[in-house]
């Protein structure tokens, strides 16, 4: 097209407008719902974690295979940018791990968590499980956007971080099923109001759960345990 | 997010037979989280060493943001926002709903980005 008066001569080609009216989200989405399926599969659940780095979801997956050990199965696939660190760390309390390496990547997008399920398949006895546990690279912005195909999508806060995260980060409030505080041991220690970041994160989304917990006393673990067996009835 | 739009839309390109594709019209929508400078900077980096978008134009369409009231179901248009739609929201939610009179808007849709339409040669 001639740029100037938008006559249709010149380049002797015609431009070709087409109306596409897609979401750039959409071929991650549909992967999504066939994760969704497959999990559902093998008889499980999928929850996606999401928080910053260090906010406690690997010691919170470490203390919930001490205690449900003998009852639920549950296998969990590890999203880092780099190392097998955190899937040797569920190992070694005796969970089967996968761990996929984003390689540089900020979040975990379906397609790479639809390789995560069939291993996780592969490495466990007859390929059943009542839990898939999802921890996504750590970060509150960018894994807020990725459906997995999870059944529940949980958002964690850690005490040291601050209560204005849920203001801050909203979108990862917005999606989420349950809100997680965190290292709640710390709580004397920090200037962190309780109040402050559950009616953020209510504001942003009136119908989130919240729980309040730490692997580490042990507050909250009950509840933490009873929300799992809830998700599973 | 830039290098999946690109790829989409190489696949249309592809699909009409197109050599060059000269805009992109998008729509972002204000809590979808992404920053459009950004996205935009992204997008002339990426574009320079690819033939098939080195001429093309980014053109970006951003619905004002919609709080919708809990408690009555009331929808709000949040107008006049530009940039920094997130920030400014945790200030709008503090508002009173225009019909019922209670405090708690919440977020309402806007989380998507959407491909629009693709003009090409």
């Amino acid at each position: 097209m001639c740029e100037k008066c938008g006559c249709q001569t010149g380049m002797g080609t015609k431009p070709k407008v087409i109306d596409v009216n897609k979401s750039l989200f959409e071929a991650n989405e549909k992967i999504g719902e066939q994760n969704r399926h497959h999990v559902e599969r093998m008889g499980a659940v999928a929850i996606n974690m999401i928080s910053s780095p260090g906010a406690g979801k690997t010691t919170l997956l470490e203390a919930t295979a001490d205690a449900l050990k003998d009852s639920v199965t549950f296998g969990v696939i590890e999203g880092d940018i780099e190392t097998e660190k955190d899937a040797q760390r569920i190992r070694a309390k005796g969970i089967p791990a996968v761990q996929l390496t984003t390689g540089g990547a900020c979040h975990l997008d379906a397609s790479l968590v639809h390789h995560g399920i069939h291993e996780l398949e592969h490495i466990v006895p007859g390929g059943r499980l009542d839990i898939i546990f999802i921890e996504n690279v750590g970060n509150l912005v960018c894994p807020a956007a990725f459906y997995l195909g999870e059944h529940k999508r949980i958002v964690m806060v850690s005490v040291p971080e601050g209560s204005d995260k849920p203001a801050k980060y909203p979108r990862a409030f917005i999606g989420s099923d349950l809100f997680v505080i965190s290292k709640a041991d710390l709580l004397p220690y920090f200037d962190f109001s309780v109040e402050e970041a559950i009616s953020e994160a209510r504001r942003l989304n009136p119908s989130i759960d919240v729980l309040i917990i730490s692997p580490k006393s042990g507050q909250g673990m009950d509840k933490w345990l009873d929300y799992l067996s809830g998700i599973l009835k | 997010m830039v290098q999946g739009l690109m790829k989409q839309v190489r696949e249309i390109a592809q699909d009409h037979q197109a050599h060059r594709v000269t805009c992109i019209r998008l729509s972002i929508g204000p809590f979808s989280g992404v920053v459009l400078d950004s996205f935009s900077f992204a997008f002339e980096v990426l574009k320079r060493d690819d033939e098939l978008f080195s001429q093309s134009r980014l053109v970006i369409k951003t619905p004002a943001p919609v709080l919708k009231c809990p408690h009555c179901g009331h929808e709000v248009e949040v107008q006049g926002v530009v940039e920094g739609e997130m920030e400014l929201f945790g200030t709008f939610s503090r508002a009173k709903c225009p019909s019922c009179d209670m405090y708690g808007l919440a977020p309402f849709g806007g989380d998507d980005i959407l491909l629009l339409q693709v003009e090409m040669e």
